[in-house]
């Protein structure tokens, strides 16, 4: 059996980013992934903080993190961490010919399917906000039969929003794709892969809009993490063009992921997917080897350290049932109230977050898995992502920036 | 300011059977509902239309009640009824002796059970234990509780009968003891006004107390709090109850492709104490794990709750006809002429109460007229050309419960699949709900919000409980200019919140993902209520 030097759990964008992390200090990395992650939900852009505990928009993450809870995964870090993480990032993106913008001094609002703007820190070029910003006049694209769209609700949404009063215009654009199922996202965006769909696009496109606008389109600008269609349909309707955050699946996101696999080959991390990690065996507080159980049979594969990044309660890496929550592979203790009345606020929507948004593992400030006390539990284990306690990423907008920093720090460590 | 004969308080099953019953005999009334139909217990229970089975040994006499009225109802409300029919079920644990006086009890109510071969049993429930030692047949049926009420409405509204929803009763107009009218207010738009009537009928249920109260007159009913949960199965095809004496936790009822499993009972804060507990939803899983094994497995979609009217009689008052089933109160002798109350009862019989209470109405009136509400169709069947008409434009699998669901305004729905082939679209994929249905109730007077065109269409009540169908829901409203200023944000706000309150209590499992997936769409990805920077900062 060949023995690893770092054996990555999860394929998400903590797993994804460790792995390359690890990878680049020249460790040999194998990484084990039961799915795809949720890169495809998020959007694809990294969202570092948006919002302080009690709900007010934060302009600039680098100082805002200096006020967050102790037991915050950023607290943990130090921001410092924070900031070579997303330099890392973006280097990554840039060399990979599908550079992100944004630095943590500034906050970009960037348009939503809902007809939000929502604070978030590192975005593809496709969400340059500053041009929404400045617009007068916006034309709003949709999509004849991309039911999950509404332009509607774009237009009438951000005409609501202070600081977002324009002259809003809608248009919707015909694919012309074969009827039969439903159109998503990712169906427009393959459909402007081609030449065809591209050429139908700007034809309709130009004809409506004005040169010199503003045109918010779904994110459907192509497959492929490069910004060739953004500049040709830039160029075909001389307007700025910015791609809405919208429902899954998230095309931005898809090709985030894309871009992230792709690097990550080319480091030669391994990858081993549609694999399900079964358990842990561990000797003197270190793990020596991890048990996969497929289709076929059981499979051990050893390495010097581990990194865990199954995610939280959505992505599966923690399990709740009445009263308790488990993380499933090391059985690292998580607390929570033995009430489950207690777990959750009266409503879904919180402006502090949920109490379950915060579910974890502890961990020091290398990431690796702590008791109540702070004793390191496994010494050779390190934590990323939403698997760890002490942030609700969806009330704080901090999703992939947590995943990110605690990514980075793992594969450095590691 | 209007004017009607009689004002009925309460848009429950009650309100809008004796709403029903009034019209057909030509008395002129108006409904009052202080929100929209079926939002007290006609819609949070178990729907369960009863064989009588269950009240078989300790009340024949609602037990005989139940067997007829299920009868009626099958066949005057077929598009709210499905014939599933039931089990009883004996388990080891269950004392043997109860039940030949249980069929005992079923057979002079007139309620035709058959005992099945456990393996016959067992063959078409497959998930039923397999501890059963007794197992019969039973004619339940499952009933859906906020069509039924809408189907009612319906068909008074062809005899003149009016209702006013989201309208509450602020004040009971009286002179010389005498009722003389009902003062309201509209909750949406806090406009008030004055209805002028001779009679006025508290069908109010958990909140009859309040109503009568408003006429200085007390009346005993203490709020029960009933809590239910649904699963994400249709685990089993037929209703099973426990053969023993009635308890928690042992009905199970299939609708659609769901499951609940029901009831709990505690006293009741308010009327409307709507808010269920783990703690009930824990009780209800131990309790229903004894019928189907596998239960603690299945997922969870949410717990809701109802409060149940109990009615404690006071025995020195007088001018009541007294059921064991349900009481209906003149308060003439307390002093106030034209002032009715109903209280308790069940759904399975509201069509008797109404009748009751609607006699006794009448002849205060001195109408002559009898009840018809027994030989009439809630709806008229859509008509095979209709259906063969909607069958080219309607997608082939949703057609029928498009039909029962809508009834008369079906053909309205597949009028604009025919303008517009594009409308055939689901918006919601659970309960295959199509925009043209969607639309057409959004573009009915008498609808308000999301969740009014939820109780109607059953959009977002399915498994994913209105993740997916919640923003396509907003478009249409947005589309349809029904936003009436409200942000497309907040209108999915509201209406996913409105989910929340069944869903906190049974946050783990497959049910936490749901709602973590949710969160991370909406909150997280879309930004559904944080704060945008103010400009003038």
């Amino acid at each position: 059996m060949k023995e690893n030097d770092v054996i990555v759990i999860g394929g998400g964008l903590a797993g994804i980013f460790a792995a390359i992390t690890a990878a680049r200090r020249g460790r040999q990395v194998l990484l084990v992934t039961k799915g795809v992650g949720a890169i495809a939900i998020g959007g694809g852009t990294i969202d570092m903080l948006g919002y302080d505990a009690s709900g007010v928009p934060v302009r600039c993450p680098w100082e805002a993190m200096t006020h967050l809870e102790s037991a915050h995964p950023y607290t943990l870090l130090g921001r410092e961490t924070v900031a070579q993480a997303s330099q890392a990032f973006l280097s990554l993106c840039a060399e990979a010919g599908y550079p992100y913008m944004g630095t943590l001094q500034e906050n970009q609002w960037i348009p939503t399917a809902l007809g939000r703007v929502k604070p978030s820190c590192l975005v593809p070029l496709t969400m340059n906000a500053a041009h929404l910003k400045a617009a007068d006049e916006v034309a709003v694209v949709a999509v004849d039969g991309l039911k999950d769209y509404s332009g509607k609700i774009i237009a009438d949404g951000l005409a609501q929003c202070p600081g977002y009063r324009k002259k809003y215009s809608i248009v919707t654009l015909k694919t012309g794709i074969e009827d039969g199922r439903d159109l998503t996202a990712l169906d427009v965006a393959r459909w402007l892969d081609t030449e065809k769909g591209q050429a139908a696009c700007f034809d309709q496109l130009s004809r409506s809009v004005r040169p010199g606008g503003v045109i918010l389109v779904p994110p459907v600008l192509g497959t492929r993490p490069d910004y060739e269609l953004f500049h040709k349909i830039e160029q075909a309707t001389q307007c700025h063009v910015l791609e809405t955050v919208g429902l899954p699946p998230a095309v931005t996101g898809y090709r985030l992921r894309k871009l992230l696999v792709k690097s990550m080959t080319q480091l030669k991390v391994r990858m081993i997917e549609q694999s399900n990690v079964l358990r842990a065996t561990i000797t003197n507080g270190r793990c020596c080897e991890i048990v996969t159980g497929n289709l076929d049979r059981e499979r051990s594969y050893r390495a010097q350290s581990f990194i865990l990044a199954t995610g939280g309660l959505f992505g599966g890496g923690l399990q709740a049932a009445p009263g308790q929550v488990r993380e499933n592979i090391f059985n690292l203790p998580v607390q929570v109230p033995a009430e489950t009345d207690q777990w959750s606020q009266e409503h879904l929507f919180f402006t502090s977050g949920q109490p379950f948004g915060k579910f974890g593992v502890k961990v020091d400030d290398k990431m690796r898995p702590v008791d109540d006390a702070g004793n390191v539990l496994l010494e050779n284990v390190f934590v990323a992502g939403k698997t760890l306690a002490g942030y609700d990423y969806c009330s704080e907008k901090s999703g992939n920036g947590v995943a990110l920093a605690t990514a980075y720090r793992a594969g450095l460590e590691a | 300011m209007e004017k009607t004969t009689v004002v009925i308080v309460g848009g429950g099953a009650t309100g809008v059977g004796i709403l029903r019953d009034l019209s057909m005999r030509g008395v002129a009334a108006i409904l009052l509902e202080q929100r929209d139909l079926a939002y007290g217990a006609s819609s949070r229970f178990h729907g369960l239309l009863h064989s009588g089975g269950r009240y078989a040994v300790k009340d024949p006499e609602s037990a005989r009640e139940c067997a007829e009225e299920n009868t009626i109802l099958r066949r005057i409300g077929r598009h709210c009824v499905e014939e599933t029919e039931g089990y009883f079920v004996r388990l080891p644990e269950d004392d043997p002796a109860y039940e030949p006086k249980w069929v005992e009890g079923c057979q002079k109510a007139g309620i035709p059970i058959v005992k099945l071969e456990l393996a016959e049993a067992h063959r078409l429930e497959p998930h039923l234990t397999k501890r059963a030692e007794a197992v019969y047949r039973v004619p339940d049926a499952a009933v859906d509780g906020f069509r039924l009420c809408r189907q009612n409405v319906l068909s008074a509204k062809k005899y003149g009968g009016r209702v006013l929803t989201y309208t509450e009763v602020t004040g009971i107009e009286q002179k010389n003891n005498q009722v003389e009218g009902v003062r309201i207010r509209n909750t949406i738009t806090g406009e008030l006004d004055l209805i002028h009537c001779s009679v006025v009928i508290n069908a109010a249920g958990s909140w009859v107390g309040k109503v009568a109260e408003l006429a200085g007159i007390s009346i005993n009913v203490i709020p029960d709090k009933g809590t239910l949960i649904a699963f994400n199965h249709r685990f089993t095809d037929r209703i099973v109850n426990r053969l023993r004496p009635p308890a928690n936790g042992d009905i199970f009822v299939p609708h659609g492709s769901v499951t609940l499993l029901g009831t709990t009972s505690s006293p009741a804060l308010k009327p409307d104490d709507f808010t269920p507990a783990t703690q009930e939803v824990l009780e209800l899983i131990g309790a229903g794990k004894a019928l189907f094994e596998e239960l603690p497995q299945f997922r969870l979609l949410r717990a809701y709750t109802g409060t149940r009217p109990l009615y404690c009689a006071d025995p020195t008052a007088d001018g009541r006809e007294i059921s064991r089933n349900f009481v209906t109160l003149d308060h003439s002798g307390e002093g106030l002429r034209g002032f009715v109350s109903i209280v308790g009862g069940k759904l399975t019989t509201y069509r008797l109460m109404a009748e009751k209470i609607s006699d006794l109405v009448c002849r205060q009136l001195a109408v002559d007229a009898s009840c018809r509400t027994a030989e009439e169709a809630l709806v008229e069947d859509v008509s095979p050309e209709l259906m063969k008409s909607a069958k080219q434009f309607f997608p082939s699998f949703g057609i029928d419960l498009a039909a029962s669901r809508l009834g008369p305004d079906f053909a309205a729905a597949v009028e604009r699949v025919q303008t517009n082939p594009q409308k055939r679209e689901l918006v919601c994929e659970c309960e295959l709900v199509t925009l043209a249905e969607v639309e057409t109730v959004a573009a009915d007077a008498s609808t308000f919000s999301m969740s009014d065109i939820r109780r109607r269409t059953r959009m977002g009540m399915g498994t994913c409980q209105g993740t997916y169908c919640g923003l396509r829901g907003v478009g249409m409203m947005v589309d349809n200019d029904l936003a009436k200023g409200t942000a497309p944000a907040e209108l999915l706000r509201e209406f996913l919140e409105s989910r929340w309150n069944g869903i906190r209590p049974i946050i783990w499992g497959h049910q936490m993902r749901e709602v973590e997936l949710t969160r991370g769409i909406y909150e997280a990805g879309l930004n559904i209520d944080g704060a945008v920077p103010d400009e003038r900062e």
